[in-house]
Formats: C-alpha cells, structure tokens, sequence
C-alpha cells in the first residue's frame, strides 16, 4: 500500500502514549527468555514459589539454610521465573482487506504496529506475519526496543495480494510458531470456508486469542444504487444485484448476522473479540477499546 | 423421425397451425437480447460473501424465487410462449355446430347401406343430419346436398328446419359408387371469395356425412373450408364381387371365359359359394376360400352361352348385400356395316381392307368414289381420298379429303409433318402411341369452331373429331398410303378404336352398367315408347326418339333390367362392381383438396379457436411486465 510506506506508521505522540500500556496476559504461560512476565517456570526472581528436595548437585546457594538447621534436611528454595511473553500478530494481507477508505490493511497495519509496540516496550518477544491464501509475508521474531524499527519497515511492507485462506494460514503458523503467549488476529474475516477453522485453531495453540474484526465503512453501510454487477476481488466470483432498499436492508441484517456469529464462536471459547470500522482511530481503539476488552492494561 | 412425427400428429390433434410453433426457437433470441439488454455496472467489492448471502436469504422464501432473478426475462418467455401458441391456433371440439351457415354433404353411396346393427350407415347419417337440424340456433342456416355417382341439392340454403327434416328423410339409399367431386364444386362455389375478405356465402361449414369409402377423392383438387367429417360406421363384415366379366373367345375360336373377382373385407376368413347361373341354369358352383382383406381371382371357362342373362352370386350373410350378386347382359354381337368409298386398287383400300377384316364384326363393302350413291345403310362410311357432295348419315372417316361441310378446308400442303401431340382421351386414340408415324405429306387444315384436334404437327392439325348434330365425323388429313402408318401396331388398334367409337360398335359390346350411369336405348323402328322393368319389378316408361339412341338414368339399383320396345325386350345389367364399396371399412381420413380431415363421431363437433383468450393472457402478462419493469424493484 503506498499511504502507509508514504508516511510514518504511527506517529511519536501517541507511541509516546502507548508506553504507558502493556499487553495483559490473561493467563501464565512458558516464555523463551528471561523476561517481565511470571512464568511457570522456577527460576531466579525475587518472588518465593516453593521447595523441593536437594538433590546432588544443586547450587547451595539456593539451600535453605534455616530449614536445615531446624529439620536437619537439605531444601532447595524455588523462585518464580521472570519470562518473556510471545506476541503473535497476524494481518489478513488478502485482496480483500485493499478496500475501504481508510483501507482495511493500513488499519490493520497501524493497529499490529500499535499492539507490538507496546509489547517490546515490554520486554516481549513479537512474532507479526501478513497472510493470505497462497503467501505469507513474515520478520524473524523480534524482542526489544531495539527491534520497534525493524518491526515497523515490516509492517510498512505488507501488502495485499491473493484470496483468503484463514485456516490454513493459522496452521502454517502455529506450526511454525510453537511458543504460546497472546495471538492477535486482525482480518475481516471474508473467507469463503468460513471463520471458524481459523479461530479453533488458534485457541488449540493455548494462547490467549484476540479477533479483531476490521469492516471498511463502504461494508458496514454499502451506498449503492442501480444494476450492478459485483466482483469478488479474490475469487472469479459475482454477484448481480439490482440495489433496492429492501436488499440493503437484507445486506445489513446479514452483515449484522455475520459479526454476531464470530461473537458468539468467540465468546464460547474466551477469544477476546472486537468489530472495527477501518476509519476508527487507531489511538481510540488502542487507549479505550483494547483496555475495556482487557487485552491491554 | 417417428418421434417428431409423433409429436406432430400430437399438435395437430389440438392445433391448426402447429408448423408456427417453429417460432419457439425466438425463445433463446429473447434470452440473448436479456443478456445483451442488462448491462450492469461491474464493481469490484472485497468480498460477496455477504452479498451473495443476502440473495441466499431471498431467494430461500420461496421454491421459484430464483426465477425472480430474471422475472423480467421469464415475463418475456411467457409472452413469447402465449404468442406463439396464438400463432398456432389451438382449438378445443365443442359439441354442435352454432352461429353458421351449413352444409351437409350426406352420402348415399352403396356402402351406406352397409347394416350397422338395426339400422344402416345411410340411417345413422340421417339421424346425424337431424340432430343437427335441431341444433340448429335462430338465424343458423343449412342445406341439403346428397352424393353418391351423382350429386344432388336437396335442400338450398335455408333455416326452415321443416323443409330440411323433410329433405333429409327423403333421402334413398343407392347402389351406385360414391363420387363427391361435383358436391365439393356446389360448396367451392359457395365458399368462392366475392369481394374484399367476403365469400358468396358466409362462413359456410361444411359437414361431410359418410363413411368415408369415396372413390374419387383423389379428382377433388379444389379446397373448401371448414370442413367436418362426421364418420358413420364401423362394420367391416363384408365380401363382395369386384369384378365381373366375360371374355369372347380369341378370333371366334375356343371358350368363353368369365371372371369374377371376389373382395374379402372382413377381418376373417370368407368361406362362401360361387355360383354362376345362366338364364336359370346353374353353370357351375365353385366353394371358395378368401382370406381376410384379400381378392381371389374366378376364372370359369365355359362353351358360348349366347344372348341372355349370366348371373354370379355369393352365398354368405354379410352387411352389404348388393355386392354379393352380379349380372352380365350377353347378346349376340351385333354387326357394324362399314363402306369404304376408295379406288378399289389403291394402297390406302387395301391395308383399311386389311384392317377391317380381323374383326369379326364387321361387315365390309368397298366401292369406287365414281359409283359412290348417298345412302344411310351403313354405320360407317369411310372416304379414301374422296368425298361426297353431301353428307350421308352414319358416322363418317375423311381420309386425305375434306368433309363437305363449313369451315372446313385445306390451306396448302405440308412436307413430311411431325406428330407432335394427340390427343390420347378420344376414344379414338386410346391404348395406342402415333409418335412413330412417318407421313410424306398432309394438308394444312383448318377446322371449324368446336371441332377437336386430335393429333398434331407444326403446320396444325393431323387428325381431328369434327363430329356435329350427333354425328360422329372424324378427318384425317393425310393420305395413310403415303405415309407408314399402316405397319405401325397403332394401325389396327385405331381401326378397332374406331369400331368402338362408332355407336353401333359400343352398344355390341356393353354388357354392363355401373350403378347410376345411364342405359343405352336403341330405339326400334315404329316404337315410339319403350318400358323399362327394374329389378324390383316397377316399370318405367321411355319416350324414343327415332333417330338417336335414348339414355335411361333410373339405374341406381343394381340387377337385371329389361327393356321392351313393342314385341322385342332386351336385357341389360347394372352392377355396382365397385372395390372401393365393397371394402367397406370406414376411413378415418378424408383427404379433400390436399387438406386431411380427420373423421369425427357421434355429434359433430366444432373447432373452438383459442387465440383469442391466449392473446388476452399474452397481453395482461405484458401489463404486468411494465409493471414490474417501471418498479425494478426486483431482485
């Protein structure tokens, strides 16, 4: 898209905001690295977790010398571990995503920037992949914010190009990207086998799901009129319409319908779900909307 | 190809005009220029998932919504479809014949007196015919016309249904074959168009009661409109004598041999008696064996019978009884009288000679033109390059010389003449072929009006009929030594022919009259009446007229008649020998003027057009797609 590689993805005064958020973790996972997050390893933080029996060959340091002299038994003191959080962000990068004014893939972009932002503000290792049905775009997962620029001129690189495939494309992914954490999906859900195979599959990853369901406004409230004949920007389809008020009205409910169903699918199964108009600020998505759906904190 | 066929026979079952419904094929026309028509504006959307839902969610209400779609379209089709069957007129029978002029043709051929059960066909027809007459609405007008060998109007047109109920009860069976042929023509006449879109009579319907046997449907080229065919019959039991007749024994030597051929129409095998009577003598009795729907050929030989009656009779029961006898009246044959007025040594005399001599019959003077006297002896007088200052009576040959009569004459010569067309319809020149006669030279001649050419060449006529006042005179306009004639075979065939054509010639050899064709009288000198007994037994008297033969047209009875002039009474047979009557199996097609009539029964029934209503329909679903198209509300 050549908005998005024309100007700065995200300008400074609300990255400057951003810092101030961190991606909640609903639940505690194994991180990769050393890192801000409890982990469910043992480790070396501050925080008491437990005792186990000594064992040859265990730093004495960690022996708990109090214990020994009252029990006279050996006891290794366990310390939570701090650990990093994996961030998976993934952007439907099909043709589908090219509409909308804003465009659906530059919201979707600026949102993925926004979101990973603030997770390697956090010390948080950030995996962003830009799909669609026969490519996928993808950046070597990146922690730190040394790594906030690389992840930008990634992103700035997305592209849309090809049809849907979003189970496939979550397959792909959660095999290549094992490390559990929180997964982001932002797309418009425009799959012609359906949304769900997607989503399944990325609860079964064990992560913490969000669907952010991105509409351009022109989907949200179509302005037609007359014969038309619509074409399916991925697939040879088309559909011949003759616009009347009372297929818009049909158009609507089905719209309203289709939002509904990924609700529900999401909800059923704790996926954190939002519906975005691609023309809602991003600062009020990020600093209002993901905080109440508790995704940031 | 027997389907198509069979789906065509299906459509003109119900349809006039079933060929129109080739228009069918505008149907994928409409279609294209559907297509063509509805240009929509192409839009790239990002996905019609929800859109194509959306249809989903409408076209789900119903099993059809989906034509809806193209509800303009099928709009178009179904008038399309409306039109088209417009166009083909459908017609639906509705029983009785209403708001028309009518004309019954009822025929009262022999094979309508086939019995049908109680009564006959005739009988059924009749009843057919008064139905109709009380169907008969006020202002409805109907005539008579009866068919049989003669066609006769019974009743004009009228709508006194006392005069019509009298004129149809009236009607008689006969025993004469069926022609319809002038009764078409009485109705072509009617239905003949007088001014714009106007006939002589108006919407006349015609309505054909009959069994269908009609034997010369084939001679009917004149097509009439409107035309049912109320079918009466359906008995198939009969057998019947065909044909009868006997053959003179070859140059008066040998047996006479008679012939009958025997028809079995019926569905079974006819086991009947042949028996062949001679004046009360039973000559032979032959059992015979038919199989159904076949002809078996009789051949009897016998020794010469001499004059009187030859009867040959079937003796079965079956529901046409006239055909089951025949009658030949045998006499003995009477002689023709011929002179040949001619140089007695020229060539042209003696091949005539020649040619005169083979036949039995005749009894031959020869005289020189110079001693040549008028004289009213003989039935033919043939003049050999000369000619007489006055006509004699008798029929008369002109060869190479000119008839003394006006308008006639020669206008020069012509140098070795082609025959370029004859006449083969004369009685003169039947069985035979003069394209091979070389002729040296004849005489140009020009003939009087009224006259008929017989044969032809470039310069005009060679032979020609110019027979006037009942007198049969034929010239022959070129010198027959002169030319190869007489070593052609058609020689002394035009000899014969020529005996024939003379009225004493054809009276020796008739033997017998079909039903309803007249009988020859000869009058007898001093007779001034003659009786005429039927084979019922009636008598009819003839007034004679002394110097021409008189016809007797009271034959449609079939049988032996006898006339009686004074002292002397000569036998005569009518037979109705006819196949066509005896295969009396109703046809279920009349074919009249190329337009096939399919055979209707019980009451008659009516076309009922229903374009109109179709035409209506086409144009309410018209209305409703302007509607439909100023609303574009569709989908």
């Amino acid at each position: 898209m050549d908005a998005t590689s024309s100007r700065p993805l995200l300008d400074a005064d609300f990255l400057r905001k951003l810092e101030r958020l961190a991606i909640a973790a609903k639940r505690v996972q194994l991180g990769l690295a050393k890192g801000e997050r409890r982990s469910k390893r043992k480790g070396s933080s501050v925080e008491f977790a437990d005792y186990r029996d000594y064992v040859q060959g265990d730093d004495l340091r960690f022996v708990d010398w109090n214990i020994y002299a009252r029990l006279d038994a050996l006891y290794l003191k366990l310390f939570k571990e701090q650990e990093d959080l994996t961030v998976h962000l993934l952007i439907d990068a099909s043709r589908s995503m090219g509409f909308g004014t804003p465009s659906k893939i530059e919201f979707a972009c600026k949102l993925a920037a926004a979101i990973g932002y603030i997770a390697l503000i956090g010390y948080d290792r950030v995996c962003v992949e830009g799909f669609s049905g026969t490519d996928v775009q993808r950046m070597r997962p990146c922690r730190g914010r040394a790594s906030v620029a690389k992840m930008f001129s990634f992103i700035e690189s997305i592209e849309e190009e090809g049809g849907t495939n979003l189970e496939h494309a979550c397959r792909s992914y959660m095999l290549r990207n094992r490390a559990k954490g929180t997964a982001v999906i932002i797309s418009d859900f425009f799959d012609q086998d359906g949304f769900e195979g997607c989503l399944r599959r990325l609860t079964m990853s064990g992560s913490d799901v969000y669907a952010i369901h991105v509409l351009a406004p022109e989907e949200i409230d179509p302005q037609l009129a007359g014969d038309l004949k619509l074409l399916d920007s991925e697939t040879s389809g088309f559909v011949e319409i003759s616009a009347s008020r009372a297929l818009l009205k049909r158009y609507k409910d089905n719209r309203d319908g289709f939002c509904e169903a990924i609700r529900r699918f999401s909800v059923a199964r704790g996926i954190g779900h939002f519906v975005v108009s691609s023309d809602t600020s991003i600062e009020e998505l990020t600093l209002d909307m993901l905080r109440k759906g508790g995704m940031l904190r | 190809m027997s389907a198509l066929q069979a789906i065509g026979d299906a459509l003109g079952r119900s349809f006039l005009s079933p060929a129109l419904f080739a228009f069918l094929g505008l149907i994928p026309i409409v279609i294209l220029l559907y297509l063509l028509k509805l240009r929509r504006t192409e839009m790239l959307i990002s996905s019609t998932i929800l859109w194509m839902k959306s249809l989903q969610d409408l076209t789900a209400n119903a099993p059809f919504q989906r034509l809806r779609k193209n509800l303009l379209l099928l709009l178009q089709i179904i008038i399309l479809l409306l039109v088209v069957t417009a166009l083909a007129r459908p017609f639906t029978r509705a029983e009785g014949l209403s708001g028309n002029n009518i004309c019954l043709l009822i025929d009262r051929s022999a094979s309508m007196r086939v019995r049908e059960g109680d009564t006959t066909r005739l009988e059924m027809a009749k009843e057919n015919a008064l139905e109709m007459v009380d169907d008969m609405r006020g202002g409805d007008k109907m005539m008579i016309v009866t068919f049989a060998e003669s066609s006769d109007v019974l009743c004009e047109l009228t709508s006194d249904r006392y005069r019509l109920r009298e004129a149809i009860n009236s009607i008689r069976p006969s025993d004469t074959a069926t022609k319809i042929r002038d009764a078409i023509l009485v109705v072509r006449s009617l239905q003949a168009p007088r001014g714009e879109g106007e006939t002589v009579v108006a919407d006349l319907r015609v309505v054909v009661l009959s069994d269908g046997r009609i034997s010369d449907l084939e001679e009917v080229g004149a097509r009439i409109l409107n035309v049912s065919f109320a079918q009466v019959g359906e008995s198939t039991n009969n057998a019947g004598i065909a044909a009868f007749s006997v053959r003179e024994p070859l140059e008066g030597r040998g047996d006479q041999q008679s012939f009958v051929l025997v028809h079995n129409e019926q569905t079974e095998p006819l086991e009947t008696t042949l028996t062949l009577t001679f004046n009360d003598t039973v000559l032979m009795v032959e059992e015979l064996n038919v199989p159904p729907g076949e002809d078996r050929e009789v051949v009897v030989a016998h020794p010469e019978l001499g004059s009187g009656l030859l009867r040959a009779e079937l003796d079965h029961e079956d529901d046409l009884a006239v055909d089951n006898a025949a009658w030949l009246a045998l006499r003995p044959t009477a002689s023709v009288k011929v002179l040949l007025v001619a140089e007695s040594d020229s060539t042209g005399a003696y091949f005539l000679k020649r040619a005169f001599a083979l036949d039995s019959r005749v009894e031959l003077s020869a005289i020189d033109p110079a001693d040549y006297v008028e004289t009213d002896e003989y039935d033919l007088t043939i003049f050999d390059s000369s000619a007489p200052g006055e006509l004699p009576a008798g029929s008369l040959v002109f060869i190479n010389s000119i008839p003394p009569l006006p308008g006639i004459k020669s206008e020069g010569a012509i140098e070795a003449p082609p025959v370029l067309a004859w006449d083969s319809e004369h009685a003169v020149l039947r069985f035979l072929n003069p394209a091979n006669i070389g002729i040296r030279e004849a005489q140009r001649l020009a003939l009087p009006d009224g006259s008929r050419t017989l044969i032809s060449t470039t310069g005009g006529p060679l032979m020609a009929d110019v027979s006037r006042g009942g007198q049969q005179i034929l010239v022959i306009g070129f010198d027959i030594a002169e030319s190869n004639w007489p070593l052609r075979l058609s020689f002394p065939l035009f000899i014969q022919n020529l005996l024939a054509w003379v009225p004493r010639g054809s009276f020796a050899t008739e033997t017998s009259v079909a039903t309803g064709r007249p009988l020859t009288i000869m009058p007898v000198q001093d007779v001034e009446s003659a009786t005429v007994t039927l084979p019922d037994g009636s008598a009819e008297s003839v007034q004679l007229d002394p110097l021409r033969p008189v016809f007797f047209g009271a034959t449609e009875t079939a049988g032996p008649y006898v006339v009686t002039q004074g002292d002397t009474s000569e036998q005569y047979a009518v037979n109705l020998l006819d196949r066509n009557e005896s295969a009396i199996t109703p046809a279920e097609v009349l074919t009249i003027g190329r337009a096939e009539v399919k055979a209707e029964r019980g009451r008659v029934k009516q076309n009922r057009e229903l374009w109109r209503f179709l035409v209506i329909a086409a144009l309410v679903v018209l209305m409703v797609e302007w509607s439909v198209y100023s609303r574009r509300a569709w989908i």
